[in-house]
């Protein structure tokens, strides 16, 4: 339609927990140094799984997570993550709600994947199951067994959203998704729209989520899309490498603060880049596989573009989702090379989930944190752990050591369990802005 | 909607609960004041088998869909493969998509283009998330490794399907209907609680609205009809042991249904284009959050208002364009009562009638207000606001307040759709009735 100007939205704060830094700062610099957040599974006993190495969030503060210790009762590890890193966003961007404008504000998150913790399901085992371990639900009323509310409250699929509202006054509009590995991104992408409508003027947009338990990783294993590489953990995530054999399974949360681009420069806020468009699809395929021609990440792509009323011409960087798994890598590149044709040699290509490893439902919006960090910093980070060209994955790839690069546009692809294809444009805030530049 | 270039239209809907598998089956109920409400066969919403007849459980009713999943979803593949809830959505959705002939068009069209009418054709979903019962699939797995972890590891391929997670997805919807329509365009899967199937229906006019996508099957799905869940809502206080009385001085909780819902939005140039029949109009939405955690509400309504006032800035509205309110009215204590303050506090004494439909088909969790703005629209259509048949005495705190046993004439063919879910969320749809 394109009737209407968009509103300019500026991100102007950002929050990080990863499996390589506690806050943004730190992630940002193992990324560039491609350090590997990946080990021997510590949370819980994996040593009988397939797979016993995972990327974890380490020395993690969970007693002084977020603004409100009362919350924390109610928080599940995510929520925690998500806590500290939406705090941490607010902070760098120097703003919060108020009682004049939450209201105001919005809450965007992708949300991690609703499993039950083992522990609580060891308990409905316990009281609940007959000799064979069949469900036999009388036992639940026994009046020892703990039903307690928190923790159901806990795993309501809204839960992380009842949190951080809370937790920060949030009173304006608010969503909680769950679209897979796509969730971040897309998260991201439907508060792009609430401020273009002019629905809130503040939102802060990420994503948490950790499957690092029995319950989570289970799934994984059972379908064979973890990297067996249990000897060799931090070489394990190797996107774009013809010997990857799966992805690393990671844990943490990402935040962004966005808001109106006017009133960010009005308050003469530090503005790392300009959310320019978002773009989704739907790749209709199989549930577990992209295409191998990229028929379904290319339309999201090209729609993340035309949102952001540029063109293939005008990235310079693309963090990749890059899962390291054999498919993914492979159907992604394919989309890329369609899209930037000739130019794929010009644009530099990176999966920080080499580092991360695969935060699921937080991956998108980390990863578009990072986008942010490499334009304000004119840095690509690296690819880690590449070794082995693959004749599918002929793409520009950032390897050895982070490169120097001027980014006037960057893109983010998140591409999920079902299908489901989020990309995300930001634009370089200062003249290297590619719209700035046309006009 | 504030701003949009067009007007964007309803072109179809389907929905399956309690009451019916087809708008018509379903309106009838409510307005010959039948509740699908009664006893509750255990047998049908179980995912794995289990011999007990719930004769001891605190709450024993519900409104559950009759038909058979094999009759509604006739895909016997699909059903090894996925979950009842999910087939619930499918089923809701493929009627919608047929409905408004939206694919029947596309596969009309010159093969060229038939490519890029699915790359423009999205599908947003609500889904209530997971159910509690999905991982029971893995009890079995805890006795056989005796309660030790690495026996869990070791033998967790030998006992639970390789398919698990895949049979519980929170966007298997999602997944299947859009690959057996090949809806290729913007989506996503909403996990909102009770807000999630409204907000698939606002994100998909907002995704319309910022020119991603020419049309959007909205869907909503859900099916807490599980023993667990219901315990904790008991333990919570929330559920009743009879039919839901919304607005009822003698209002003493909710009870749960299972179901789901869908409809097709579009712009109304396209659908005139094409010769679509019009079911109405998206004419704005509302939503904001309370901030008060996951079960409190603020006392006054604070959070309806102000989504009221949303939706109604949002269609360009004043109060008194209002014809009518379908109401979220869960039948419990606190939300029934907030949310008629909330009413009060936007339209005075100038209330249009208001009416609710969890008495007859029970609250659907993550699919209830996409069922409600389906029958909201057909309410419209026929000019007609339907009672609520058990109402004795209206809460004394929000009397006077315009519900009633009777059906009642809407005062315009304007009306809004509530829905409050837990997170302090409170969701407002602006719809229009077909023209007559």
């Amino acid at each position: 339609m394109g009737l209407i100007e968009k509103r300019r939205i500026a991100v102007t704060g950002i929050g990080l927990v990863t499996p390589v830094g506690n806050d943004a700062p730190s992630t940002w610099e193992a990324l560039q140094a491609g350090k590997s957040g990946a080990a021997q599974i510590t949370n819980f006993d994996a040593s009988g799984f397939s797979t016993t190495i995972g990327a974890e969030v380490k020395d993690f503060d969970f007693e002084n997570a977020g603004p409100c210790k009362k919350l924390l009762k109610g928080a599940s590890r995510s929520h925690s993550f998500a806590l500290a890193a939406a705090a941490e966003a607010l902070e760098d961007a120097g703003i919060a709600p108020t009682d004049e404008d939450s209201h105001r504000w919005g809450l965007a998150v992708g949300a991690g994947m609703m499993s039950v913790a083992y522990d609580d399901l060891k308990v409905v085992h316990d009281y609940a199951t007959d000799d064979d371990g069949n469900f036999q639900p009388d036992g639940l009323m026994d009046p020892d067994f703990p039903a307690n509310p928190i923790n159901f409250c806990r795993w309501q699929s809204n839960s992380g959203l009842s949190i951080l509202t809370k937790a920060f006054g949030i009173r304006g509009y608010a969503t909680s998704v769950h679209t897979a590995c796509a969730s971040g991104g897309q998260a991201i992408g439907s508060a792009l729209k609430a401020l273009r409508r002019g629905q809130c003027d503040k939102v802060l947009a990420g994503g948490f989520d950790s499957m690092l338990n029995p319950i989570g990783i289970s799934g994984f294993c059972l379908l064979g899309a973890l990297s067996t590489d249990n000897d060799n953990p931090t070489g394990a995530s190797r996107p774009f490498d013809k010997t990857r054999n799966g992805f690393v399974l990671g844990e943490g949360a990402g935040f962004l603060v966005l808001e109106d681009w006017d009133a960010a420069k009005a308050r003469g806020a530090k503005i790392y880049a300009e959310l320019g468009g978002d773009g989704n699809s739907l790749s209709c395929y199989r549930i577990t596989d992209s295409p191998p021609d990229g028929n379904g990440p290319i339309q999201a792509i090209e729609q993340a573009l035309r949102d952001a009323g540029i063109t293939a011409n005008d990235v310079d960087y693309i963090n990749a989702h890059g899962t390291s798994t054999q498919m993914n890598d492979r159907s992604e590149c394919a989309a890329m090379n369609a899209i930037f044709g000739h130019r794929i040699d010009e644009v530099s290509v990176s999966s920080t989930k080499s580092s991360m490893g695969h935060l699921i439902a937080a991956a998108g919006a980390v990863e578009a944190a990072v986008c942010c960090l490499a334009i304000r910093d004119s840095i690509a980070p690296v690819n880690a752990n590449y070794q082995n060209p693959d004749p599918v994955c002929d793409v520009n790839l950032v390897t050895g050591e982070a490169k120097s690069v001027k980014i006037r546009a960057a893109l983010s692809n998140s591409l999920g369990f079902g299908g489901s294809n989020s990309s995300l444009v930001f634009l370089n805030p200062s003249d290297l802005n590619p719209k700035e530049v046309a006009s | 909607m504030k701003n949009a270039p067009e007007k964007i239209v309803f072109t179809g809907s389907g929905l399956v609960c309690g009451s019916g598998s087809n708008v018509e089956d379903v309106w009838n109920a409510l307005v010959s004041g039948q509740t699908s409400i009664g006893p509750y066969n255990w047998e049908r919403g179980r995912v794995r088998a289990y011999d007990w007849n719930g004769e001891n459980w605190p709450v024993k009713i519900a409104s559950e869909v009759t038909e058979d999943n094999r009759t509604l979803v006739p895909d016997r593949k699909l059903h090894k493969t996925i979950s009842r809830k999910d087939m619930l959505g499918i089923y809701a959705s493929e009627k919608a998509i047929e409905d408004s002939g939206v694919l029947a068009h596309r596969d009309g069209l010159d093969e060229e283009v038939q490519d890029a009418y699915s790359d423009r054709t999205g599908l947003i979903v609500g889904s209530g998330g997971g159910n509690y019962q999905d991982n029971y699939d893995y009890l079995p797995l805890i006795t056989e490794a005796k309660g030790e972890l690495p026996g869990f590891g070791r033998e967790l391929s030998n006992v639970v399907t390789p398919m698990w997670l895949l049979k519980n997805l929170p966007n298997n919807v999602l997944c299947h209907v859009g690959i057996r329509g090949q809806l290729k365009g913007t989506n996503a899967c909403i996990t909102n609680q009770c807000s999630s199937s409204v907000m698939a229906v606002a994100e998909s006019a907002s995704a319309i609205w910022n020119g991603e996508a020419d049309r959007i099957v909205a869907a909503g799905h859900d099916a807490a009809l599980e023993p667990e869940h219901i315990l904790y809502y008991h333990k919570l206080g929330l559920m009743s042991s009879e039919v839901p009385k919304p607005f009822d001085a003698n209002r003493s909780g909710t009870i749960f249904g299972e179901g789901a819902g869908a409809v097709v939005l579009e712009r109304e140039g396209d659908a005139v284009a094409r010769g679509a029949k019009v079911l109405g109009e998206f004419l704005g939405f509302g939503c904001c959050c309370e901030a008060t955690g996951a079960m409190d509400l603020q006392p006054d309504g604070d959070g309806v208002t102000r989504a009221i006032e949303q939706a109604l800035d949002d269609a360009e509205l004043s109060p008194a364009d209002v014809g009518m309110i379908c109401a979220h009215g869960n039948g419990t204590t606190a939300s029934d009562l907030t949310e008629g303050l909330g009413i009060h506090a936007v339209f005075g004494d100038d209330i249009p009638p208001v009416t609710g439909f969890k008495w007859a088909y029970g609250h659907l969790i993550g699919a209830a207000g996409i069922v409600d703005l389906v029958m909201t629209l057909e309410a419209l259509k026929r000019g007609v606001v339907p009672g609520i048949p058990n109402l004795e005495n209206v809460e004394d705190q929000i009397a006077p307040f315009p519900v009633q046993k009777e059906a009642a004439l809407p005062r315009s063919d304007v009306a809004l759709v509530i829905c409050r879910g837990f997170g302090g969320m409170n969701v407002v749809l602006a719809v229009r009735g077909p023209s007559t």
